[in-house]
Parts: structure tokens; C-alpha cells; sequence
């Protein structure tokens, strides 16, 4: 097999050359020496370190408010971005160059500036207290956190292809006799579903790996509102390299098996029309 | 009657897209909607199936009111342009959709969808997607879908629009055959007249949101009633020519010709022909015609089409015809020809020579408005006036000429200039502060139209009609509905009793508001609002004009004495166009004789 191949573009050797030079350098070492870093451990102090009640408790906050994150901006990124592409209103466009706030704003402003909204004595937190629902220094601050800094991917994911979705299929959907919800179940569904699984991969990769804008809202106490990457950020404190080189490879490995399962999710989906099609 | 529609109308943004379209389609109908891009023919379409509401008037299928009922409810089955097939679906997932909808059993869509298959010539093709197909299969496809819940008329929106010729002519076979076999209603919108000519029942030409004309192929081509329609199916020259007690005159070649159209009464007036292409003849002398000779002409072009030969054809100096419409000022004019082999062999022609033109058969416009001449009292002024946007947007659109005539002493007591050539057409002046005594010189010297026009006038939005004296009711509608045909406005009949009218008498105001309501429709196809107002006629139509920009009132009037005393207010250094309609009170007769049949009433 040649490595040559036509392209309007010249110099394939040189782009794949910077390419692996670069992967190379920011991502591939990196990993490997945390990789190395972690090897280079007794099995049982990795297990000791990995398996504490600590560590487990905050995986579990982790993934479990990153996924939940994820899902709600799923739901509500498909909701703003069909009201950014198929409504004409006054401010649209305001609104529209507002979804990409979360991006520019440093991390650890929009924590402080939501731990300020949702503590006790906060604009909405006042409001809720009354209620029993404590948002800021709970779980669910974290998912707020979360949310915010995950929006802009879920909401960009998806606006491209309801811009593909013609008008005109679902007026013939509706000449055919089909209902509103079965039009968006048959018609716009199925072609925005890769689009929204990409959204909902890019925000839960974005929020398993925040940390700025987390720890001001978590109250990050220990087995309840503490985040992996804080306990890692801790171990380094203390001077404990290894430690943190164990916390940061698990994390690594969770992750790498999440997208690679969502991934394969989406690759099968798009066979599926072919299979039907031989 | 599968398809009524009655007065609808579409406003987008306040500017009517659809207007007052009254329209009926019978039973196993293939009806046609043909107009340019931008004339309201999908509009109307998307209308009957629902997807899009109308402002005013009513709907109905099979006699079943639907106006407010969702496309979902009426059940058509629509044709796109670009298919809209799902293409996330298999051919059979596609043809199944409505019935898999409306939980149809999976054996009897099984079978359904065999039938349609069958029946677009696709069989086999099941399992495809829309990508692994081409455009023409896949437009079969949406065909078929779109009649799988066997619905009871069938959309179809320029449905041979993204396909090249070929394809288009086999698909087009096929429509007309499913179409017979099934006997479905079927309506398609098309800006192709050959594609029209090809599949209609019916046709109707629809321009600026309204249906101009409707009818047979046939006779749409061999009788139109209005230019746009005349020119827009197949190639037409438009001759201005003078309609004469023994028939229409070409030019100063005193030769008459059998018209097709009806007689045009008894008065001499000028009037639009239509000479369509075919029916010029070409000989090297005038004695070798065969038909009525027109003027000698030099070739300019020669284009071999195929079967037909096209010819552009320059009339030569001298030559004492009538000026083209088409010409606009330009002295050259040029008369479009085509020939078929026959003829050409019988006589070779080459660009540069020089040939005697006949014509074979001339068929005459109903329309009152024929040319434009810019009237003042200096070359400076006519120019100016000639040159007015308006008047430029109104004569391009009527594809007529604009000429201009100095008259010194426009206004003044004593003759015209040359008492001899009379105003023919509508004479236009500029709106100046004594502007009504000119309007009165002019038509007092056999004027019949007079546009009083104010400089940088926009286009109008809404056309104000009054008549002063009842006579003139008829020519009044005429022209208001050749005006109308060409500008994108709705037409509002203002209706003016006197003040002291005591009460008991004001029904017959409203009566006299209906009557001219209804005469309009039926005898013009306009449709016109009205409204009554009270007191002095020239007081409250200034007040009219003067609540909104964008208007313009047409006037007509019987009795030219006195024309400035009674309208001195409204004409005068007038902010609004307007065009003042002037007949001789002769009776009833003569107000038949003027007055425009449309082929909507006809039909």
C-alpha cells in the first residue's frame, strides 16, 4: 500500500509529518509518561490509592454528574439550537453569538458567578431553600457547573444539521398524514442523531475533564462533592506524584472507554442505512 | 368540482402574493397553473394542500369546505421539485410512509405498494435508497408516494424542474398515463408553456399573485385576452394597429385583415395586435405574397432551430407601420419569424436581405390601454416626462412604447397643432399646478385617456376607482382592470354620495357599490373592494388619495365641460397619479363594445 494520495492539497508527506510530530509531542508523551508514572508504582499502592472510599466517591461524582450533564444538554442543546435555526425573532442573533460565552469565559469565573447565584442567600438559591433544594455545595451544584461549560458543544453539534433538515420533507411527511411527533420522531430524529450524539460525546468529554469552575461551586467535601480532579490536584499538593499519576490513568481509561462505546455507537448507526440498502 | 377555490387570497408582509384567485377544477381534471417565477402559482398550490394559510376566501375539495383544515386532514398528495423523498428510508419505506400512518396492515401495504411501483415503471426497486437512484427515479418514487393513500387530488410543484431534458419528457409521459389511469384530479405548477401545452386539460396563467386567463391550450394560444398571456405562451409580436369600421388597419397600408377577435364597434381607435411568428410570411415581392402585405423588411438574424427556422426581421425606413410596441422610441423594429422547412426551401433567405412581409392571421387585444404618449409644451418636458420611472415601469411591463408629442399650446384656447393626428392611447402630462385645464384641452380633442402623472411617483399599492357619470362604468373597469393586470396593487371601487343625500336613498348607493362590485368581477375578473363615502366627489377622493402613499385613482368621466371646475382640486399640482377615462355617453352600445371580456368569464 503507497502512502501517496491524490489530493487537491499538496505535501501529504509533510502534513503527516507534523501531524504525528504533533500528536506526538501534546498528547501522546503526556499520556505515555503518566502511563509510565503509574507503572512505575507497587500493585498494591495502586490499588490502595485507586480503590480507596475516597477515590471511588468521587469517580462516581465524576462520571455520574458528567453523564447527567451531558444528558440534559442533550435534551435542552436540541431545544435552543431548533429555536435558533428555525425561528426568525428579534435578538436571535444575540442569542445565538451568547451560546458560545461558556467557551471564552476563564472557568473559574463562571464558578464563582454560579456558586454567587445558587448559594443559600443567592438570587435563584433563596428561592429554592424554602424547597429543601440545596444547589450550590450539593451534587447538583456540580451538574449545574457542568451544564453550563458543556452547552456550547451540544448546541453547536446540532445547529448544523437541523440546517439540513428541508423544510420540505416534513410538509410532505404532513401531506402523507403524519402527526407533529411522529414527523420528529421519523423524519428529524434520524438525521439529527449523529449530530446529537457528537454533542453529547464533546460535552461529557469537556466536563469529565473541568475542574475550574467545579471546586468553587462543590463545597468539595470529601466522598460527597469532591471531583476526581480535585482529589488528583490534592495528591499533587502533598507532594504525591504517583498518586495522582493512578487517579489521572483511571480517569484516563474511564473515559477512553465511554467515547470509544459511544463512538462504536454512532458507527453502527450510520451502517445501519447501508445494510438496509444491499 | 374537485378543486374550489373562491376569492383567495396570500398577503406576504402586507403585499398580496396570491389575489383573489377564484378558480374551479372538475372531476379527472389535469389543470395547469402557469406564470413566471414569483407569480403566487406555488403559493397557491402549497393553499390547496394546506401547508400554508390564506388571508381571505375559501377552499374546497369535493365540495368539502377545507379552508381550515390542516394539510394532514385534506389528505392531498403533493409532488416537490426536489422530490423531498426521506432518505433516510427505503423506496418501500417512502411509498409505505402514509399508510404505515395510518396503520395500514403490513400485507395490504405490501401489496399497495407492488400496484405503485407497477405503476411508475420501478418494479423491483424496493429496497434502494433515495441516494442509490437518479433524479428521475427519484421523483417516480415521490409520485408514487404521494398516491399511496389514494388521495383524492394530486399536487404536483414543478415536479421536472431538477431534471435535463430526456428524463423529463419520459417522466412527463408518465404523469399524463398515471394520471388517465387513476382519473385523479390533478393540478401542476409549471413556468414551462411547453411542458403546459404538453399535459393540461386546462391552463391558467397566473402573473403578480392573480389568474390572468384560463383555458384550453388552444384557445389560450390562439386567443389571448391579455398581453402578458399573449406573450408568454409562445413568442407573440405586438403590433399597435387602428381598429377601423372594416376591420383592423396595419399601418398607413391601407389593408385590412380578418380579425378573430370580436368587432370593436364602430369608432376608430387604436389597438393592440397580436402577430404570432408563424403567421408572418416572407416573399421576395409584395405580389408573390400569399397574405395580406404588411411592409418590406430587412433580415437581420437567421437561426436554425431544428425543425423550425427563427428570423428577426427589421422593418425598413419608410415603411409607413404602425410603430412595434415592442420598439420603445427605437426606430428599429422588429418582427420575430419562424418558418418551417417547407417554407424554407420554397424561399432561402440570408441575413442582409431584403423581403416583402405578410401576414396570415392577426388576432386583437381586448385591452383598452394600448401606447403611451408624454404630451407638454416643450421637447425638454415631453423628454423628461417620457423618462418618468413609472411611466417606464408601466410601458415595459405593458410592452408598449412610450412617443412623446410637443404641444405648445397645451392648455390654451384655439386647435392642436396638427388638428389632424388624433391622441391615440393614453396621452400622459405632467402633474403641474394648472394640470386640470390641460386634462379638459385634451380631451376635449378626442383624448381618451389622460395620465396625470407627479414626478418620482412610486409604484402604485392600491388603485382607487371612481366614475363621475354612469355611462362611462364600463371603459372605467376596463381600464382599471388592464392597469391592474400589470402592477402588484388591490383595486378599491370608492363610491360618492352628496352629502344631503337623504336617507332613504342611500340604499341605492350601496346598490350602484354591488352592481359595479359584481359587473367587475364578472365581465373583468377583478376583484375590488368598495367603500361609500359622503360629500363633494372631488373633496373626498383628494382626502382618499392624500391618507396613504402609493395610490393612484383611476376617473372616469362622461362630461369633459367643466372638467377643471369639478376636478380642479383633485388634478391640480396632484401628489398621486392619476387617469382620467373619458367616453362619449353614446349608449350602451359602445360600452359593450369597450368594455374587456375576460377569458374568466367567458370559461
Amino acid at each position: 500500500m503507497s502512502f501517496r494520495q491524490p489530493s487537491v492539497l499538496p505535501g501529504f508527506e509533510l502534513t503527516l509529518g507534523f501531524t504525528t510530530f504533533f500528536l506526538s509531542a501534546i498528547v501522546l508523551l503526556p499520556l505515555a509518561a503518566l502511563v509510565l508514572m503509574t507503572a512505575s508504582m507497587h500493585w498494591s499502592d495502586f490499588v490502595h490509592v485507586v480503590l480507596s472510599p475516597r477515590a471511588v466517591g468521587s469517580y462516581r461524582l465524576s462520571f455520574g454528574a458528567s453523564l447527567l450533564a451531558a444528558t440534559i444538554n442533550l435534551v435542552f442543546g436540541f431545544i435552543i439550537a431548533w429555536t435558533l435555526v428555525r425561528y426568525e425573532f428579534p435578538g436571535r442573533k444575540l442569542l445565538d453569538a451568547l451560546i458560545d460565552m461558556p467557551f471564552a469565559l476563564p472557568t473559574a469565573v463562571s464558578g464563582i458567578a454560579l456558586t454567587s447565584v445558587f448559594a443559600e442567600n443567592g438570587w435563584i438559591g433563596r428561592y429554592l431553600e424554602p424547597f429543601g433544594i440545596k444547589v450550590a455545595y450539593t451534587w447538583i451544584g456540580v451538574t449545574v457547573a457542568l451544564t453550563l461549560i458543556g452547552m456550547p458543544f451540544a448546541v453547536r453539534s446540532v445547529q448544523p444539521a437541523l440546517l439540513e433538515v428541508q423544510r420540505e420533507l416534513e410538509d410532505a411527511a404532513e401531506t402523507l398524514g403524519a402527526g407533529r411527533l411522529y414527523v420528529f420522531r421519523r423524519i428529524i430524529l434520524p438525521t439529527v442523531l449523529p449530530a446529537l450524539l457528537t454533542g453529547f460525546t464533546l460535552a461529557f468529554a469537556r466536563a469529565v475533564g473541568e475542574y475550574g469552575s467545579v471546586i468553587f461551586i462543590a463545597g468539595n467535601l470529601p466522598m460527597k462533592t469532591e471531583i476526581t480532579p480535585l482529589l488528583i490536584v490534592i495528591h499533587l499538593e502533598e507532594f504525591d506524584y504517583k498518586g495522582a499519576a493512578a487517579l489521572g490513568f483511571v480517569m484516563l481509561v474511564i473515559s477512553f472507554v465511554v467515547l470509544l462505546t459511544i463512538n462504536l455507537l454512532q458507527a453502527w448507526g450510520r451502517r445501519e442505512p447501508v445494510k438496509a440498502a444491499r | 368540482m374537485s378543486i374550489t377555490l373562491d376569492q383567495v387570497t396570500k398577503r406576504y408582509q402586507g403585499v398580496p402574493v396570491v389575489n383573489d384567485v377564484s378558480l374551479e377544477i372538475g372531476d379527472g381534471e389535469f389543470f395547469v397553473l402557469l406564470g413566471p417565477s414569483g407569480s403566487g402559482k406555488s403559493t397557491l398550490l402549497r393553499a390547496v394542500a394546506g401547508l400554508s394559510g390564506v388571508d381571505h376566501g375559501r377552499i374546497s375539495l369535493h365540495g368539502r369546505d377545507v379552508t381550515h383544515l390542516s394539510a394532514r386532514e385534506r389528505g392531498v398528495g403533493l409532488v416537490f421539485q426536489n422530490y423531498a423523498l426521506f432518505r433516510h428510508m427505503t423506496v418501500a419505506e417512502n411509498i409505505e410512509f402514509a399508510l404505515r400512518v395510518r396503520h395500514v396492515r403490513a400485507a395490504e401495504r405490501r401489496r399497495r405498494r407492488q400496484e405503485l411501483l407497477r405503476l411508475v415503471a420501478l418494479e423491483g426497486m424496493d429496497e434502494r435508497l433515495p441516494a442509490q437512484l437518479s433524479g428521475g427515479q427519484q421523483q417516480r418514487v415521490a409520485v408514487a408516494r404521494a398516491l399511496a393513500h389514494k388521495p383524492e387530488v394530486l399536487l404536483l410543484d414543478e415536479p421536472f424542474g431538477a431534471l435535463d431534458a430526456k428524463i423529463r419528457e419520459e417522466l412527463r409521459r408518465t404523469i399524463r398515463q398515471v394520471q388517465r389511469e387513476l382519473g385523479i384530479t390533478t393540478v401542476l405548477v409549471t413556468h414551462d408553456q411547453e411542458e403546459a401545452f404538453a399535459l393540461a386539460d386546462r391552463i391558467g396563467v397566473m402573473n403578480l399573485g392573480r389568474l390572468l386567463e384560463m383555458g384550453r391550450p388552444h384557445e389560450l394560444y390562439t386567443r389571448p385576452a391579455t398581453r402578458f398571456v399573449a406573450t408568454f405562451l409562445g413568442a407573440a409580436n405586438l403590433i399597435l394597429a387602428l381598429q377601423t369600421k372594416d376591420g383592423i388597419r396595419l399601418g398607413d397600408t391601407s389593408v385590412t385583415l380578418p380579425t378573430a377577435g370580436p368587432p370593436h364597434g364602430a369608432r376608430e381607435h387604436e389597438v393592440v395586435a397580436v402577430v404570432r411568428p408563424e403567421e408572418v410570411e416572407v416573399a421576395p415581392a409584395r405580389e408573390t405574397l400569399t397574405s395580406a402585405y404588411l411592409a418590406r423588411g430587412v433580415v437581420e438574424e437567421v437561426m436554425f432551430t431544428g425543425a423550425l427556422q427563427r428570423m428577426r426581421i427589421r422593418l425598413e425606413d419608410g415603411a409607413e407601420v404602425a410603430p412595434f410596441a415592442y420598439s420603445n422610441g427605437d426606430a428599429s423594429a422588429y418582427l420575430e419569424v419562424t418558418r418551417t422547412q417547407h417554407e424554407q426551401r420554397a424561399y432561402q433567405v440570408a441575413p442582409g436581405q431584403s423581403v416583402a412581409i405578410g401576414v396570415r392571421r392577426v388576432h386583437v387585444l381586448p385591452t383598452p390601454l394600448s401606447s403611451f404618449t408624454a404630451c407638454a409644451t416643450s421637447e425638454t418636458l415631453t423628454d423628461a416626462l417620457s423618462r418618468q420611472a413609472l411611466l417606464v415601469e408601466l410601458a415595459s411591463r405593458m410592452k408598449t412604447r412610450i412617443s412623446t408629442r410637443v404641444e405648445p399650446r397645451l392648455g390654451m384656447p384655439g386647435a392642436a397643432r396638427d388638428a389632424s393626428a388624433a391622441f391615440a392611447g393614453t396621452t400622459v402630462i405632467a402633474s403641474l399646478p394648472d394640470v386640470a385645464h390641460q386634462a379638459e384641452w385634451l380631451l376635449q380633442r378626442g383624448a381618451e385617456q389622460v395620465l396625470v402623472l407627479p414626478e418620482n411617483a412610486p409604484a402604485p399599492q392600491r388603485v382607487l376607482i371612481h366614475w363621475a357619470d354612469e355611462p362611462v362604468r364600463g371603459p372605467t373597469l376596463a381600464v382599471s382592470a388592464s392597469v391592474l393586470r400589470h402592477v402588484s396593487a388591490e383595486a378599491v371601487y370608492v363610491g360618492i354620495l352628496p352629502d344631503r343625500t337623504p336617507s332613504a336613498q342611500r340604499p341605492h348607493g350601496m346598490r350602484a357599490l354591488l352592481d359595479a362590485r359584481s359587473e367587475a368581477q364578472a365581465v373583468h375578473g377583478l376583484e375590488m373592494r368598495t367603500e361609500l363615502r359622503f360629500g363633494d366627489v372631488a373633496e373626498q377622493l383628494a382626502r382618499r388619495l392624500g391618507e396613504a402613499p402609493g395610490q393612484m385613482l383611476v376617473l372616469g368621466v362622461c362630461n369633459v365641460s367643466g372638467l377643471a371646475g369639478r376636478f380642479g382640486s383633485l388634478l391640480d399640482a396632484a401628489r398621486w397619479p392619476v387617469l382620467i377615462v373619458r367616453r362619449e355617453s353614446e349608449g350602451p352600445a359602445l360600452v359593450s363594445a369597450i368594455s374587456e371580456p375576460s377569458a374568466l368569464a367567458q370559461s
